[in-house]
């Protein structure tokens, strides 16, 4: 929420600072998506401010709110004078503005018409284009009253949501029906229309069960009367009520929330599904704890979004216990039926989920579970999910020689590429598709496969959420699965524009980044590529167009470096990164390496010489022909070129060594010290550009072997901001 | 309140409502939605109120009579309204109160679900309206259908009504509800729920169904150029029907479905089209994208 904004006008008279008040505005909808209010509170806020700043009303503070019947906007000390500054609005050319005679035009007419100014008020202004003829709009205070009836409607029209609908004949398009409006300035009533709707000074609470209507005459009033009627319009305070609320209910039935109620996303759902909380306890029947932890969760949130409770204990998390808290909306006349309903449906539900749990096992080994993946499509054009899972272990064998995967892990890579997605098949994944992978866990260690392919198989999802695999094969199969899927679509001609990427390839990519980065084994882009391009759709595909896509396929995971959040290390800045992907970038991971060193290395002094070596070795060479590949030490003449000379056979071994170490910090600052100071003293003394061609190919071999010693490594350091900047020395 | 008299209430509450009280449709159908009050009703600019019973059935749904809240022929009551009422909320709360739910003693809440029907082309927003956590209502504002945008946008109020019947008997078994003043819901449907689902999983013969399909879409197909409306929608009905028993018997793949839905959505879209061209109100759009 933004801070309190000071006025940037200038100061006020007493007069008109006494006579600033606050505005109420109040959406009154039906029951808003519960995902959707979030973004629409914090819209509201911004647009608010937005157009009251373009509006010139200066105010105090601006703060919105919401819940599922109501999106609500507070300003506090908001002007009642418009304050419009003095402006010169530019009208027609001189040409159009008069005609032969002299005489205003048509034209002339109508701008002056549409301004509300006279003929006196212009004056003509030269220009390149012509003279044109301004209007000379005066400073004008506009009262507040005045403005807003057409800046509230305008602030509805400006919040977006995810998907909007009509209701009704005027063609208004919001998330859910708006059936009221609430627009109060001071304890005046702001008359405004909203689609078919006018405003008015009254709310609704007590809804659904309830309804009843409040008269509110001021912000004051209003607050006190949802306050009175149990609403609690905070919803930051009303997370923490029900936070709170769940904790309370958890020690009365001796346990605590789950340890996964603050991650998994329902206690935020909850916070915009109810506007009066009130908590209730339900139970289940004991005998489903049979079932895995994330599927008794995921029954109860995604059913009834209720809160899974556990048993207290040292450890996170602790056992599930068989009960469970549900927030009401308002308390009902009798919680003991309502607990009835909820726990018959709870415990219904579970035999459901404890049926296709025992169906499914019926079907295993996973394995066999797995056969039935040529059925799954996974695109028309790329074929099955069987197809898939092949491809999966075809590249799981590239990666896992550049992991240097041990015999052991190397099986279990290519058997959890196997296995990854055989879980789609099952009763429980098409019954809960956010738990894939979390059974292909279950099942494959009820198949009797080892843990570490069981894992792998659930983390290949990752990261979701933040949470990241925490396993080496997990990580691998993660970052395969959507290597597979980025380059295959990619390889279809599909990607992301704009807003649209109904694929998810942004995200594919991203997750790359993020799981090669934590787990820092190299990322052999090209290698990878290579095994990629010997299936569909690149078999059979002309070179040139692999090689494209290829390429197109690097450059759009290394631009997400640029947004990448970087756990552990600095942000890098731009020039950054321009530099180090304008060196060797096949591998992934070393390149953010590099960007890290550097970044780290920022205002040293050795980066700034590295920088100027490299700068002014790129000089030379931009526009030079470069034909000779090797330094002809018989041909050095003058002694700088010489001692340049010395200090590459000496250094070149040593920086190669750093390099290979990938200890890059070292390798710049050793880079820079070599030969920052005898290039200097070469440039001032040592002519490269002589009418010997001979000479001229020599020194031009010896500026390009210091160049490419560490731009071949490291980084075209030549890209570096810090360079533009005037240095001392 | 038993069975008979919930559908009746309804009826009343609704007809006092200005609804006309229409009569299940005589084919077997997935949802109220297929009924032609409602897939017609919707479209084009005439205002259009009804509510009716539909017997709905869901081959894959069966449970052979073992699970309470699943069944593979169940009753919706369906009301459509078109132009919406502002208060319809309130109006459909009514509905409840009027059935006799006392709903200060329960938990009520609409929770986001925005509805689609491939296969009628149909699309709207709106919720599932939860008592005590169970889903006894969809409620959708009705913003395509036939793959048209709607001119006036019409509410459909599903109502489950084997689900609230439960709360206002006080039983939690569908099958031990009264029906009428002697008969419970298991004396009438019990039986045949068993059986049906047995045909559903284990005995509808897929060849005669696969059959059934194509020659059901080829029939509405030569209606349609025949521009003989209302029977060419029929078959729609019977394809319809047809995918969903190949469904319930394992005879769709994953990557058939979306062909069989598709064809399905064609036929509806079709209609739609001959419907709004009768009223002379097909969007020019529509006009120039037809072949």
């Amino acid at each position: 929420m933004p801070s309190p904004r000071k006025s940037k006008a200038p100061s006020r008279t007493r007069r008109e600072a006494t006579q600033a008040a606050d505005l109420l505005f109040e959406i009154g909808t039906e029951e808003l998506p519960a995902a959707y209010v979030p973004g629409l509170i914090d819209q509201l806020c911004r647009e608010a401010e937005g157009l009251l700043r373009d509006a010139h009303l200066s105010f105090q503070k601006a703060a919105t709110y919401g819940t599922p019947r109501r999106l609500v906007l507070i300003v506090r000390g908001l002007s009642a004078m418009q304050q419009n500054p003095a402006v010169d609005i530019r009208g027609p050319s001189k040409q159009a503005a008069f005609d032969a005679q002299g005489k205003p035009t048509g034209a002339l007419q109508g701008f002056l018409r549409s301004q509300g100014g006279t003929l006196a008020q212009t004056k003509l202004v030269a220009s390149p284009k012509g003279e044109y003829l301004y209007f000379l709009k005066p400073a004008q205070d506009i009262p507040a009253t005045k403005v807003l009836p057409t800046l509230l409607p305008q602030l509805v029209t400006r919040l977006k949501a995810p998907k909007t609908m009509r209701w009704d004949e005027s063609g208004l398009r919001f998330a859910r029906p708006i059936r009221w409006v609430v627009a109060l300035y001071g304890r005046a009533l702001v008359r405004c229309q909203v689609g078919r709707l006018h405003s008015a000074a009254l709310t609704h609470v007590g809804l659904p069960r309830h309804p009843k209507t409040l008269k509110c005459a001021s912000v004051a009033q209003y607050l006190q009367g949802l306050k009175r009627a149990g609403v609690l319009l905070d919803h930051r305070a009303r997370r923490e009520a029900i936070q709170a609320m769940v904790a309370r209910a958890a020690l009365r039935a001796k346990g605590r929330a789950a340890a996964e109620t603050a991650t998994h996303g329902l206690l935020d759902e909850v916070t915009y599904l109810v506007e009066q909380p009130h908590p209730l306890v339900g139970g289940f029947d004991a005998k489903y704890l049979q079932l895995p932890r994330e599927l008794l969760l995921a029954s109860m949130a995604k059913h009834q979004r209720v809160f899974a409770l556990e048993a207290p204990a040292a450890d996170q998390p602790g056992a599930l216990l068989p009960q469970c808290v549900a927030i009401l909306e308002g308390p009902p006349g009798k919680p003991a039926a309502v607990r009835q309903v909820i726990e018959r449906i709870l415990n219904a539900r579970l035999a459901d989920s404890l049926i296709f749990w025992q169906q499914d096992h019926a079907r295993l080994p996973l394995e066999q579970l797995g056969a039935q993946l040529s059925g799954v499509t996974f695109h028309e054009k790329l074929g099955s999910m069987a197809d898939k899972s092949a491809r999966l272990v075809a590249l799981s064998e590239t990666l896992a020689a550049a992991w240097q995967l041990k015999g052991q892990e190397m099986q279990a890579l290519r058997r959890a590429a196997q296995l990854a997605k055989a879980d789609l098949v099952s009763t429980m994944v098409k019954e809960f598709p956010t738990l894939q992978g979390v059974v292909g866990k279950y099942y494959a260690k009820d198949s009797g496969e080892s843990s570490v392919v069981a894992e792998a198989i659930e983390e290949h999802y990752l990261p979701v959420a933040e949470r990241l695999p925490g396993s080496l094969i997990g990580s691998a199969l993660s970052i395969l699965d959507k290597y597979d899927s980025l380059s295959s679509y990619l390889g279809l001609g599909i990607q992301p524009s704009g807003d649209q990427d109904p694929y998810g390839l942004r995200r594919a990519a991203q997750g790359i980044v993020e799981v090669a980065w934590a787990v820092r084994r190299p990322l052999p882009l090209l290698t990878l590529f290579a095994q990629r391009a010997t299936l569909p759709p690149y078999a059979g595909m002309a070179a040139a167009q692999s090689r494209s896509i290829q390429q197109k396929l690097q450059q759009y995971l290394l631009e997400r470096l640029y947004t990448f959040a970087w756990t552990g290390a600095p942000t890098p800045s731009g020039d950054c990164i321009d530099a180090v992907l304008a060196g060797p970038c096949d591998d992934l991971v070393d390149a953010m390496e590099r960007i890290v060193h550097l970044q780290r290395l920022a205002g040293h002094p050795g980066l700034l010489k590295a920088a100027k070596v490299i700068e002014r070795t790129r000089n030379i060479l931009k526009n030079a022909k470069v034909h000779q590949a090797h330094v002809d030490p018989a041909r050095l003449q003058e002694l700088p070129e010489k001692t340049l000379w010395e200090r590459y056979q000496a250094q070149a071994g040593p920086l190669t060594q750093l390099a290979d170490r990938k200890a890059y910090t070292e390798m710049t600052t050793a880079f820079g010290e070599a030969f920052y100071a005898p290039l200097h003293e070469f440039f001032d003394q040592v002519m490269v550009n002589v009418p010997d061609e001979g000479l001229q190919q020599n020194r031009l071999a010896l500026m390009q072997a210091i160049h490419t010693l560490y731009t071949g490594r490291v980084a075209d350091l030549s890209k570096l901001a810090c360079l533009q900047q005037p240095q001392e020395s | 309140m038993d069975f008979q008299r919930l559908i009746r209430t309804l009826d009343m509450f609704w007809e006092k409502q200005g609804c006309v009280i229409v009569q299940p449709y005589d084919l077997p159908m997935g949802a109220g939605t297929f009924h032609p009050a409602t897939f017609f009703g919707a479209l084009g600019p005439q205002p259009s109120k009804a509510a009716y019973v539909q017997p709905s059935r869901r081959p894959a749904d069966g449970r052979y009579g073992k699970n309470p809240l699943r069944m593979q022929r169940y009753y919706q009551y369906q009301v459509i309204l078109k132009p919406t009422p502002d208060n319809v909320q309130q109006l459909y709360l009514e509905s409840l109160r009027a059935c006799g739910l006392k709903l200060e003693d329960h938990d009520l809440r609409f929770v986001q679900d925005d509805w689609e029907s491939p296969t009628l082309g149909a699309s709207g927003l709106g919720w599932e309206v939860w008592l005590d956590s169970l889903e006894v209502t969809q409620f959708t504002y009705f913003q395509q259908v036939g793959g048209m945008e709607l001119q006036l946008i019409p509410c459909e109020i599903t109502y489950g009504l084997e689900r609230i019947a439960t709360y206002l008997q006080g039983t939690p078994d569908v099958y031990q509800l009264r029906y009428g003043p002697t008969l419970s819901y298991g004396d009438l449907h019990l039986a045949n729920e068993k059986e049906a689902s047995a045909y559903n999983f284990e005995q509808a013969d897929v060849a005669l169904h696969q059959e059934l399909f194509t020659r059901y879409e080829a029939d509405a197909k030569r209606l349609l150029a025949a521009q003989s409306l209302l029977p060419a929608y029929e078959q729609l009905l019977h394809c319809s029907h047809s995918f969903n028993m190949l469904d319930a018997r394992g005879a769709v793949s994953q990557a058939e479905r979306p062909r069989y839905i598709l064809r399905i959505r064609t036929l509806a879209k079709r209609c739609a089209e001959v419907y709004l061209e009768r009223l002379g109100a097909l969007p020019e759009h529509a006009k120039s994208a037809k072949k």
